[in-house]
Formats: structure tokens, C-alpha cells, sequence
């Protein structure tokens, strides 16, 4: 696990049980209570700045009660998050200055103001003047191509307008860290890999913008995360790269050879081998010795998905 | 930028946002006019049967239309003062917005006291506009110091506010049913002299239940601000009403800050701060 001395998000020891409300009161009247619930175990990791960093894992694991933390909204029973050095709990409004949390949630707008009348309201309360507010509108609208929708009425919007004016809205006042949960889940293809290339920007830029991605996309995490923390039932099961989490869960991959030359028409020849063994070496070998043409190898290890299972699999036999 | 510097700023962010949700249903803008107008004709003809009628001894109800209108324009304040800031907050929960205003660096205390501030200048203009019919269609007279009146119906609706800050904390954690909205506006209407002189309340019902009224702010207010506008006392004459609700200030004010900072606290700590 990396822990640098300056990560844009520190978070420590951190755990979070939802007491049950009013336990005492409903005990008196004799009335069965709520079992207190555990959210999230001693979770622990850090995230560089400029970095992508993904967390995925099963709807009630715990991705939404950590996010929900680092953005001030919901405070840890124990532990500590601090964005920029900047504590969630002691220092809430600095941590805000310095987030921008995008969710798919549509009833975050206020639905009979347009797009740019929300988004004004939100600039104000972040302290941005009338000019530069829309200033910076022009060009989020410009950005995410919602020009054409910024005198609309939110209510009148598309879904995928509508998530990208909760990504505009997170970016309004160009912060350090950005929070984005599921920001293509509406999107179609087009929009999505626009979005996509947008995210890599932004970690990109000078000074780079550090992003927690949630997701349930796996391919999307594994194209844009640098690294990525698997969370089940509230522990951080793993940390590390996309292809190092792929590896962990199977030591095998299976190779996928395309060939001309031997029959005229073209062949696929497949055999499963140990990641980094000889075979593949021999085998193109072999195939060029007997005067076949290589048109193609593909190797198709273990993805995202096996290793998500995996943890899962194995908190379930716990 | 400190907070402290940019509350105007976030004040207006929800008064134009608020402005801008209320203009966009126009016609229900027009139909409360129309009903504050039908409420003072009504009164007009009901204080015709009691003209000449009036007890001297209740001189505040000589004329008994210009009462009923400062009676309701205050207690509309009055009741602004204590249930907009709990319905505020309910409304952004309700609507879903609160967790994205939240998100902003801005402290619940402003956001609370920012989104009602809409309500208190939509409920100046009707307020006034009571008054306005009584003077311009049916004669009501009004004499005094009217600034004098502005500093009671401010003082009041202060006092009145802590008790929304109450109720608002009420709201935040049990999400529903708010005691304070429910006794205070049923209570100030009945108790507190809008409708009726409070000692009538003592000579029918008994000094138990007469004395209800002396626990209710509105009813300090009230008095000053009709002794002001209706008889044309001075500061000297209503030094006992003002007494009293500074009083009040200085114990509600302090304990409803204090039980709003617990209320806020637990929502955070139960992760419930955006449910309802």
C-alpha cells in the first residue's frame, strides 16, 4: 500500500457503524430495536495527487458511506479522512473547497430551474463571482457539450445531460479532488468515452486533479485507474494496479495465436500457460519454423470481475 | 474568503434561486393576492356588525378591522419567524437538493438561515399587503412610530426564530411530526391575542388557561406593536412588552443554539442528515 507524505486523500483506521436510532427509547417501551450497522472496518489508503484511483466492489459494500465521508456528509466513528491535509470532521468547510462530488442522483437539481440557473445557484454558494461563474459555465457547458441544453429546464433534460451537468457542477469551482460515482452510467457509447477521456485530462492537467472513481463499469476502471481497492462488506480487500489485481486472482492466462500461411486461410491456435513462462516463446517459434505468418497474439488473463469474485467468495466462506 | 464575508453573497444565492422557483408558478402568486384581498373584505364586513359595540375598556379594539389586520400581518410574520426555518430544511430534504447544497463549503446554520430567507421577504410583502387593502380600500388608520413597530415585529420574529431553530432541530433528527410548529401556530393564533383581546381569554376561561398567553412571545409582540400603531404610544409606554421579549431573547436564543449544535451533530453521526 502506498502512503506517501502528501497524499491528496489520507484516510486512517477508519470504521463507521450506524447506530441504531433511538435504541435506548425503544428499549424502554419494550419495542425490538435495530441492530447497529457496520459500514466500514479500519480501512486504511491513500491516494497520490493526479491519480485515478477506482474502488469498486457490491452495491451495500460500503463504496457510498466512504465517499459520503471523505465529502463531510456523513462523520466516522473512528479514524480519520483528510483531503490535502485537511481533516473531514475538524476542518469540514476547507474540505469542501477543496471536493467536487458528482453522483448520478437527478434529484440533487432543482428541477424547474435550467441547467444554468442550478448551476449559478451552486457557483454563488461556492463564493464565485456573478462573472466568473459564468465564465466558468460557458466553458463546463463547452467541456460537456451541454451548450445546446443550458436553457433548459433541468426537469426537461435527458438522463445523460443530466449527469453531465452533475459533472459540471462538480468541477464548477475547479477543484483539487473530485468524487465522481458511476459518471457514465447514462451516457451512450460517444458521450461515455468522451467523458472518459475527459477524466484522464483532468489527472493530466497542470496541477493535476485527483479523482476517486466509483463504479460498477470494470472496464471503465481498468482503462482509467491507475490503481483500484477492491471493498467488501466495509474492509479494503486489496489495493494494487488493475493487471497486478488481475494476476493475483489467477497465475494462468490463456493465448490466442492468429495465423495464415499453413492451410491459405487463416487459424487461431489458443493454449492456456504460467504468466511469464517460456511457451508462448517456443510456440511462435515452432509456428514460424513451419511457415506460418503471425497476424495476431492475445493473451486473456484474469479479469477485474474473477477478482472481485474471489474476495467476495472468500468473505462469504468467513 | 471567511464565511462570515460571504453570507450576503449565499443569502442571495437563495433568495434569487427561491425568487426564481416562485415566479415559475405565476398564477399561484396572483391567487394568494386575490385571497389576502377576500380575507380583509371579509373582516371589513364582520367589523361592521361590532361597530359601536366595542367594550372602552379594550382600547387596542376600538376599531376592530385595524386589529384583525395587524393581528394577522404579524402573526403571518410570527409564523414565518418559527416554521420556515424547520420547513427549509425539510423541503431541501424532501426534494433531495440538501446533500448537493451540503456539498458546498457552507455551514448548516447558513444554509438554514439563507433558505428561509426567501419566506421572510415573501411574507413581508403579505404582511404589508394586509395592511395596504385595510388603508387603501377601507379607511384603516394607522398612527405612531412605525419604526418603533418595525423594531417590535423584529424583536418578536428574533425570539420567534428560536424556536424555529428548535423546531428545525426537531425536523433534523425525528425528520417528522414537529411539536413546536403545531402548538406555536395553533397557539399563537388562539392565545395570543390575533383575533380577540387576550383578557377575554381570563374572564371566560379562567386565569389558568388566560394565562397561556403570557408564555407566548407573540403575545408581547403583538401588544407593542398594536399599542404602537393603533394608540400611538411612545418607547416609554411599552417598555414592559419589549422587557419581556428581550428576556425571552436572552434565554431561547442561547439554548436553541446550544440544542441545534446536538441535533447536528447526531444527523452526522447516524448518517441521516439528507433522509426524511
Amino acid at each position: 500500500m502506498i502512503v506517501s507524505a502528501k497524499p491528496a486523500i489520507s484516510i486512517r483506521n477508519l470504521s463507521k457503524t450506524y447506530p441504531a436510532p433511538f435504541r435506548r427509547v425503544r428499549a424502554f417501551f419494550r419495542r425490538p430495536a435495530k441492530e447497529p450497522v457496520e459500514a466500514l472496518r479500519d480501512i486504511s489508503f491513500a491516494v497520490e495527487t493526479g491519480e485515478i484511483f477506482g474502488l469498486i466492489g457490491r452495491n451495500g459494500a460500503g463504496k457510498t458511506t466512504l465517499t459520503k465521508i471523505v465529502a463531510t456528509l456523513v462523520q466516522p466513528t473512528t479514524g480519520s479522512v483528510s483531503v490535502h491535509g485537511d481533516d473531514s470532521v475538524l476542518r469540514d468547510e476547507q474540505v469542501r473547497r477543496q471536493i467536487g462530488l458528482a453522483t448520478a442522483e437527478e434529484r440533487s437539481f432543482y428541477w424547474r430551474l435550467t441547467a444554468e440557473q442550478n448551476l449559478m445557484f451552486f457557483a454563488r454558494l461556492h463564493g464565485l463571482s456573478d462573472r466568473l461563474a459564468k465564465q466558468r459555465m460557458k466553458e463546463l457547458f463547452a467541456k460537456l457539450e451541454l451548450e445546446e441544453v443550458a436553457k433548459r429546464r433541468f426537469g426537461e433534460m435527458s438522463t445523460g445531460n443530466k449527469q453531465r451537468l452533475a459533472v459540471a457542477r462538480a468541477m464548477l469551482a475547479k477543484p483539487p479532488v473530485l468524487l465522481l460515482d458511476e459518471p457514465t452510467r447514462s451516457l451512450d457509447p460517444l458521450a461515455a468515452a468522451r467523458m472518459r477521456e475527459l477524466i484522464r485530462s483532468l489527472a493530466a492537467q497542470d496541477p493535476p486533479v485527483t479523482i476517486l472513481l466509483t463504479s460498477h463499469n470494470l472496464a471503465e476502471v481498468e482503462t482509467l485507474c491507475a490503481r483500484v481497492a477492491i471493498i467488501s462488506r466495509g474492509r479494503i480487500r486489496a489495493i494494487d494496479t488493475p493487471s497486478d489485481l488481475r494476476s493475483k486472482t489467477s497465475k494462468l492466462e490463456q493465448v490466442h495465436i492468429t495465423i495464415s500461411g499453413l492451410n491459405g486461410t487463416n487459424e487461431r491456435v489458443s493454449f492456456t500457460r504460467q504468466t511469464g513462462d517460456t511457451q508462448l516463446d517456443t510456440r511462435l517459434r515452432e509456428l514460424q519454423q513451419r511457415g506460418a505468418r503471425i497476424i495476431d497474439v492475445e493473451t486473456e488473463k484474469g479479469s477485474l470481475l474473477d477478482a472481485l469474485e474471489m474476495y467476495e467468495s472468500k468473505d462469504e466462506t468467513r | 474568503m471567511s464565511s462570515l464575508r460571504l453570507l450576503p453573497r449565499r443569502i442571495f444565492a437563495f433568495v434569487a434561486r427561491d425568487f426564481r422557483l416562485f415566479v415559475s408558478y405565476r398564477m399561484q402568486f396572483f391567487l394568494r393576492i386575490l385571497s389576502v384581498l377576500t380575507v380583509v373584505t371579509t373582516l371589513f364586513f364582520i367589523s361592521k356588525i361590532f361597530a359601536g359595540f366595542t367594550d372602552p375598556q379594550y382600547s387596542q379594539w376600538r376599531d376592530p378591522l385595524a386589529s384583525w389586520l395587524t393581528g394577522l400581518a404579524v402573526l403571518n410574520y410570527f409564523m414565518a419567524g418559527f416554521s420556515s426555518l424547520a420547513t427549509s430544511i425539510r423541503q431541501e430534504q424532501m426534494q433531495g437538493t440538501l446533500e448537493s447544497v451540503l456539498l458546498t463549503p457552507i455551514n448548516l446554520p447558513t444554509v438554514i438561515v439563507a433558505s428561509s430567507a426567501w419566506d421572510f421577504l415573501e411574507t413581508t410583502f403579505f404582511s404589508f399587503l394586509y395592511l395596504f387593502f385595510g388603508r387603501i380600500f377601507f379607511g384603516v388608520h394607522y398612527r405612531g412610530s412605525f419604526f418603533l413597530a418595525v423594531v417590535f415585529l423584529l424583536l418578536t420574529t428574533v425570539v420567534l426564530a428560536c424556536l424555529g431553530i428548535l423546531s428545525a432541530s426537531f425536523a433534523m433528527v425525528f425528520k417528522r411530526g414537529d411539536p413546536f410548529g403545531i402548538f406555536l401556530g395553533a397557539g399563537s393564533a388562539l392565545f395570543s391575542g390575533v383575533f380577540f383581546p387576550t383578557q377575554l381569554l381570563r374572564e371566560y376561561a379562567g386565569p389558568k388557561l388566560g394565562n397561556i398567553s403570557l408564555l407566548l412571545p407573540a403575545t408581547y409582540g403583538l401588544d407593542g406593536i398594536r399599542q404602537v400603531l393603533i394608540e400611538g404610544h411612545g418607547l416609554r409606554d411599552v417598555t414592559r412588552p419589549l422587557f419581556t421579549l428581550l428576556c425571552f431573547l436572552a434565554v431561547l436564543l442561547p439554548f436553541s443554539l446550544w440544542v441545534f449544535g446536538r441535533a447536528v451533530r447526531r444527523a452526522k453521526r447516524e448518517g441521516s442528515l439528507i433522509q426524511y
